[in-house]
């Protein structure tokens, strides 16, 4: 069961993060063009390779339905393979596989999987406010019968902050918790930040006092553990053997994969500490034949630092319970002993809306194919690549691995 | 500021559980076919597909999964309850509820500890949400509204405005009042309850007899200072709301007068304006003019110039 690894990651965009007031505004069809084309000369080779598409559905900002359709008209594309995809923050991860199934099943042979996420020029009639009504509950839905709508807003449950402080008070009574091994997270990540000129927070170094002086948010996160919403967006294409052979540098094989969800609020969890990235985990570890020891590098997710702890635990990296210890006895930077997120995370890169999870399967690509410059690994075959929606909802995880 | 907590909008599905609540009762469902409890409410037992399920009154007896304790409110409009407590609690019954924790100190809350319920009212309608409190409190007592109100008519655009944007707090500064808050009736009963709680109980507010003798006004008027705090029930849309502070603390007033009489039974509205908004050592300083008018009346019965310090 499984991928056979016949389809591989072979080029990649991605605008560097910006803050949304000075960011440039384009049309979400005009930055899927331009992406893509980035995409294309990146992997070396032709608009005319393309026959596949996935796209995001929701945020698109031209269209909220037929979003494929009207992606392959302004392209200029001839798809056998489109698809749509809306899971959050693991909307990268669950591109990827979904596209080297379509591959592997003989349906395309190149697939372009974009996510824009700059803003978009404002119509002459278009409200200024709107997007501030929208962003008000933080993704939560207002729609009448909408279960959050009645059952959370009311009490002020909204948003994400809310509910990883409570994933990890939770933690904390059951293993307990140390401040300083959660800051270390964002800190080790701050550290290869310094490394790539590409991240929001290169040339601003971090410490651990830094990150437990800065606010409170919600017990017990401070802000600094806590992702900071940027402009941006990103591409990738995936493509066959054949398609593959004739790229420009060395691809990464898609050899595993592996998608859990059951809930949107982590409440109705059957264990809030036991997320869905281990189930994810576990099938893509197994697809690919391999275990968490085996992987030289790991991109995790990290919208959150408890993210990145619960996802160490849960993947398998160290035993339930162990994460705190683990970031302790570990050097987390790309120089050290267990290279996690050496493009700084998402926490230092910044998190370009869905876009944000697509800056960890970049890095692993770009780590892969020898080209991550300063921070590049001495050795990088196998890296781990993880994707976190909603607040812990809909996860997923990708093996990827150079030839 | 905004004031437009969301409301639970009951739905066919749903509304036992919301009726239930106004009863100060907890209903929720129970499936036929397989024993297993359901929440939140659906017409699906999510354990076996059946569409087998009962309603079922349970004592609401609960432990806390987790919680949290806000230091930025999650919506400007929860501002007035802060630090929130947001928890999650388990039923005796095994379904979990997203909920708030009252009437406990934060070095109270432990995770695993007991709760009860508390039919907490939201409005002056009889609407109730779940809340939670610890078994040594008095959920009774907790269970009342601190604050009537009614939604305010008129929706405004919000503008968001991030307390570092110079410009954009100094542009909210405007001869122009916002539009009209809601209404509250300054009715008798509200003026003797004011009089016991301040201990200003002189005829001219009390005694409806004397006063309509002998009062230039024809009857009893109510207290400047009552009329002054009301303000608090009066939800105003000024179309903006910033953002990125930490804490809002009312800082007291610069002006404060009570140029016209608010005789009993009057209804009364408000509206504001924003009159400066400077910087200070401790943070930024917008001062509000929140005038208070009996319907009908331009001439207002209060002028507060409110002024507020966002850190």
């Amino acid at each position: 069961m499984g991928l056979k690894g016949h389809a591989a990651i072979v080029g990649s965009a991605q605008y560097k993060p910006e803050k949304y007031a000075t960011a440039p505004r384009m049309f979400h069809l005009e930055q899927v063009a331009d992406l893509a084309a980035q995409a294309l000369q990146d992997a070396g080779l032709q608009a005319s390779d393309l026959d596949g598409l996935v796209i995001n559905g929701p945020q698109f900002h031209e269209a909220s339905v037929f979003v494929p359709a009207m992606a392959a008209e302004y392209l200029g594309l001839r798809l056998n393979f489109a698809e749509v995809v809306d899971l959050g923050g693991c909307t990268s991860v669950g591109m990827v596989w979904r596209a080297a199934a379509a591959i592997e099943l003989g349906l395309c042979q190149a697939v372009l999987c974009v996510l824009p996420a700059r803003m978009a020029p404002m119509g002459p009639d278009e409200d200024a406010s709107w997007m501030a009504r929208a962003m008000r509950f933080g993704g939560h839905s207002t729609a009448f019968g909408a279960p959050e709508a009645e059952f959370d807003l009311p009490y002020g449950h909204m948003g994400q902050n809310t509910g990883y402080a409570m994933i990890a008070q939770r933690y904390a009574a059951q293993y307990g918790y140390d401040p300083r091994a959660m800051a270390k997270i964002a800190v080790d990540q701050r550290t290869n930040a310094q490394f790539n000129p590409q991240a929001m927070f290169y040339g601003q170094p971090l410490t651990i006092e830094q990150v437990l002086a800065s606010k409170k948010v919600a017990d017990p996160l401070h802000v600094l553990e806590i992702v900071m919403p940027v402009a941006g967006g990103a591409a990738m294409i995936i493509a066959s053997k054949e398609v593959a052979a004739r790229a420009r540098k060395r691809p990464s094989w898609i050899t595993g994969f592996g998608e859990h969800l059951a809930f949107k609020s982590p409440s109705y969890a059957a264990d809030m500490l036991h997320t869905p990235i281990g189930p994810a985990s576990r099938r893509a570890f197994e697809m690919a034949g391999l275990k968490p020891g085996d992987v030289d590098a790991a991109q995790i997710y990290d919208c959150y630092t408890i993210t990145a702890l619960l996802t160490l635990e849960d993947a398998g990296f160290c035993a339930k319970g162990e994460g705190m210890s683990f970031v302790r006895e570990h050097d987390l930077t790309w120089r050290g002993d267990f290279p996690m997120n050496t493009h700084g995370g998402q926490l230092s890169f910044g998190q370009a809306g869905s876009a944000g999870g697509m800056s960890q399967v970049i890095e692993a690509v770009t780590q892969i194919a020898g080209e991550a410059g300063e921070r590049q690994l001495k050795r990088c075959d196998t890296v781990y690549v993880s994707g976190t929606g909603g607040v812990m909802s809909e996860q997923g995880a990708l093996i990827l691995q150079g030839a | 500021m905004s004031n437009n907590k969301p409301m639970p909008v009951a739905t066919e599905i749903s509304a036992p559980f919301w009726e239930g609540l106004k009863a100060e009762r907890l209903l929720i469902q129970q499936c036929e076919h397989c024993s297993h409890w359901v929440f939140y409410p659906r017409r699906h037992c999510p354990a076996c597909f059946t569409h087998a399920l009962t309603w079922r009154e349970v004592s609401g007896g609960a432990t806390l999964y987790s919680f949290t304790v806000t230091r930025i409110a999650t919506l400007p409009d929860f501002a007035d309850e802060m630090p929130q407590m947001l928890a999650v609690v388990e039923l005796d019954q095994g379904v979990r509820i997203n909920t708030n924790l009252v009437g406990l100190d934060e070095s109270e809350v432990k995770i695993g500890m007991r709760l009860q319920p508390v039919f907490a009212e939201v409005d002056g309608k009889g609407n109730r949400l779940l809340r939670f409190t610890g078994l040594d409190k008095d959920a009774d007592a907790l269970k009342t509204l601190r604050v009537v109100e009614q939604p305010v008519a008129a929706a405004v655009a919000v503008r968001q405005i991030a307390l570092d944007d110079e410009a954009g707090l100094q542009a909210l500064v405007s001869d122009q009042f916002s539009p009209w808050s809601n209404q509250v009736v300054v009715d008798q009963a509200l003026i003797d309850t004011f009089a016991q709680l301040s201990g200003d109980d002189y005829w001219i507010h009390t005694d409806p007899e004397r006063a309509r003798k002998q009062s230039p006004f024809g009857g009893t008027i109510a207290h400047g200072a009552l009329v002054q705090i009301l303000q608090s029930r009066m939800k105003l849309n000024l179309g903006y709301e910033i953002t990125g502070f930490s804490n809002m603390i009312n800082y007291g007033s610069d002006r404060l007068r009570f140029p016209a009489p608010v005789p009993a039974g009057s209804t009364i509205h408000a509206r504001a304006r924003v009159k400066k908004v400077e910087r200070v050592k401790s943070g930024t300083q917008l001062t509000l003019e929140l005038n208070t008018h009996v319907l009908g009346s331009e001439r207002p019965s209060v002028i507060n110039e409110l002024v507020i310090l966002y850190m």
